[in-house]
C-alpha cells in the first residue's frame, strides 16, 4: 500500500503540472536585483504589497549565486553571468530578508513591501 | 575574509549533507541486513546514487546553458514534485526499517523475492537518486562557477572542491562508524528521527513552493519571530532549517503542515502493529 503512495503522488503532480497555466501574461511591475562581487545590489528594495510583481535577478559574477529567502518561499540557483526572472504573487506589508546562499559570509538584503 | 576556500567547501558540504544523511543511513542499515540481502540492497543504493549524479550534472548543465529560458514556475513545479516524493519515500523507508529492524538477522533468507521487498529496493534506488539529484545539481552549478572563476586562481577551485569532498566523506564515515560504535539500536533510533525530521523539512519546502505558486494560502501573517534566537537562513540557521523544517517567522499553513505531519508520525510510531503493504 505504501509502496503505491509515491507513485500516486507522482501521478498527481504530473497531472497538476500539466493543468497549471503556462505563464500568466500580466505579471506586474519589474524590479532589478544584481549579484556582483559576492554582494547584493540594492541592499534594500521597495516593492508594492499585495500586488503581483517580477524580480529580474542577474548574477554578474564569474561564480554561481543562489537567491534564497525562506520567507519569500524562494530558492533559485544562478549560473555564473546569468539572469533569471522570479514572480512574487503577493506579499503582506513588511520586510523580507533574502540572501546569496552561495556566499554565506555576505550581508543579507531586504525586500520592503509597502 | 580569512578562509574563502573553507567557506566554499562549507557550501558544497551543506549542499550534499541531505544526500549524505540519506545514503549514509540507508547504507548502514543495509549493512545490518542478512548477507543475502546486502548485495542486492547495496546494488540498488549505489545505482540510485549513480543515476542521481548523472541527473544532477544534466540538471546543472541545463541550468547553466538554458537557465534563462526555463520558466520560473516550471522549475518550482519540478522541485515541488521532487521534494514531496522524497518526503513520502523517506517516511516509507523509516517504517519499512522499523518493521524489518525488529526482526533478527538470521531471519528471512527466503524472502528475497518477496514483491513488497523488491518494491522497497526500488524505493531505496529512487530515494538515493532524488537525494543526490536535488542538491547535487546546485552543488554542480556552484562548483562549475568556482571552476570558471578559477582563472584567477586555479588552486582555489581545486582546494575548495577537495575540501568539500573531504568533509562529505568524513560525514559519511562518521555515520558508518556510528553504526558500528554506538549500539545498533541507539543508532537506529537516532537516525530514524533524523530521517523523519528531514522528511518534515522536505514536506515544508513543498508546501512553501505551493504557497509561492499561489495554490495554497498562507492563512496568516507571521505568527511569531524567533530570528533573534536563530535565523532560518545563513550558515547555521540555513542548515538547521534544511534539516528540520525550522522557520523563524512561520505562517499558519506551515504550522499546520508540520504539526499535522508530526502528529501523524507520532501516531504511526506509537501504533504497536504497523503492518501494511
Amino acid at each position: 500500500m505504501r509502496a503505491t503512495l509515491a507513485a500516486t503522488l507522482a501521478a498527481l503532480f504530473a497531472a497538476a503540472a500539466a493543468a497549471a497555466p503556462a505563464g500568466a501574461e500580466d505579471e506586474g511591475p519589474t524590479f532589478q536585483i544584481v549579484f556582483k562581487g559576492g554582494a547584493i545590489e540594492p541592499k534594500r528594495l521597495e516593492v508594492p504589497a499585495r500586488t503581483r510583481f517580477r524580480l529580474e535577478i542577474s548574477n554578474e559574477d564569474d561564480t554561481a549565486a543562489e537567491f534564497e529567502s525562506v520567507e519569500l518561499h524562494k530558492e533559485k540557483v544562478l549560473a555564473p553571468r546569468s539572469k533569471t526572472v522570479m514572480v512574487i504573487r503577493t506579499l503582506d506589508p513588511g520586510e523580507y530578508d533574502f540572501f546569496d546562499d552561495f556566499h554565506p559570509g555576505a550581508a543579507a538584503a531586504v525586500l520592503v513591501a509597502k | 575574509m580569512g578562509m574563502p576556500e573553507f567557506n566554499t567547501a562549507f557550501v558544497v558540504w551543506r549542499e550534499s549533507i541531505e544526500a549524505l544523511l540519506v545514503i549514509g543511513i540507508l547504507s548502514a542499515w543495509i549493512g545490518h541486513r542478512p548477507e543475502a540481502e546486502r548485495k542486492a540492497g547495496r546494488a540498488w543504493l549505489w545505482a540510485g546514487v549513480a543515476v542521481g549524479i548523472v541527473g544532477a550534472v544534466a540538471l546543472a548543465a541545463a541550468l547553466v546553458t538554458v537557465g534563462e529560458e526555463l520558466s520560473d514556475d516550471a522549475q518550482v513545479w519540478f522541485q515541488t514534485a521532487i521534494v514531496l516524493i522524497a518526503a513520502a519515500l523517506i517516511v516509507q523507508m523509516v517504517f519499512w526499517m522499523r518493521r524489518h529492524g525488529r526482526t533478527l538477522k538470521r531471519e528471512l533468507h527466503a524472502r528475497l523475492d518477496d514483491a513488497a521487498d523488491r518494491s522497497n529496493w526500488i524505493a531505496v534506488f529512487t530515494l538515493a537518486a532524488i537525494a543526490v539529484m536535488r542538491e547535487g545539481s546546485e552543488a554542480a552549478v556552484f562548483l562549475y562557477g568556482s571552476m570558471v572563476s578559477a582563472g584567477t586562481s586555479v588552486v582555489r577551485g581545486v582546494v575548495a572542491a577537495a575540501l568539500g569532498l573531504a568533509l562529505a566523506i568524513a560525514t559519511y564515515g562518521l555515520l558508518q562508524a556510528g553504526a558500528r560504535i554506538v549500539s545498533w539500536r541507539a543508532f537506529f533510533r537516532v537516525t530514524e528521527i533524523m530521517l523523519l525530521l528531514l522528511a518534515g523539512s522536505l514536506l515544508l519546502t513543498g508546501v512553501d513552493n505551493l504557497v509561492s505558486l499561489g495554490l495554497v494560502p498562507q492563512l496568516s501573517g507571521r505568527m511569531w519571530d524567533t530570528s533573534r534566537i536563530l535565523t532560518d537562513s545563513g550558515a547555521l540557521g540555513g542548515l538547521v532549517s534544511a534539516l528540520t523544517g525550522y522557520r523563524a517567522k512561520p505562517v499558519l499553513v506551515q504550522l499546520l503542515a508540520l504539526g499535522g505531519y508530526w502528529l501523524l508520525m507520532i501516531w504511526l510510531l506509537r501504533r504497536p502493529t504497523w503492518r501494511t503493504a
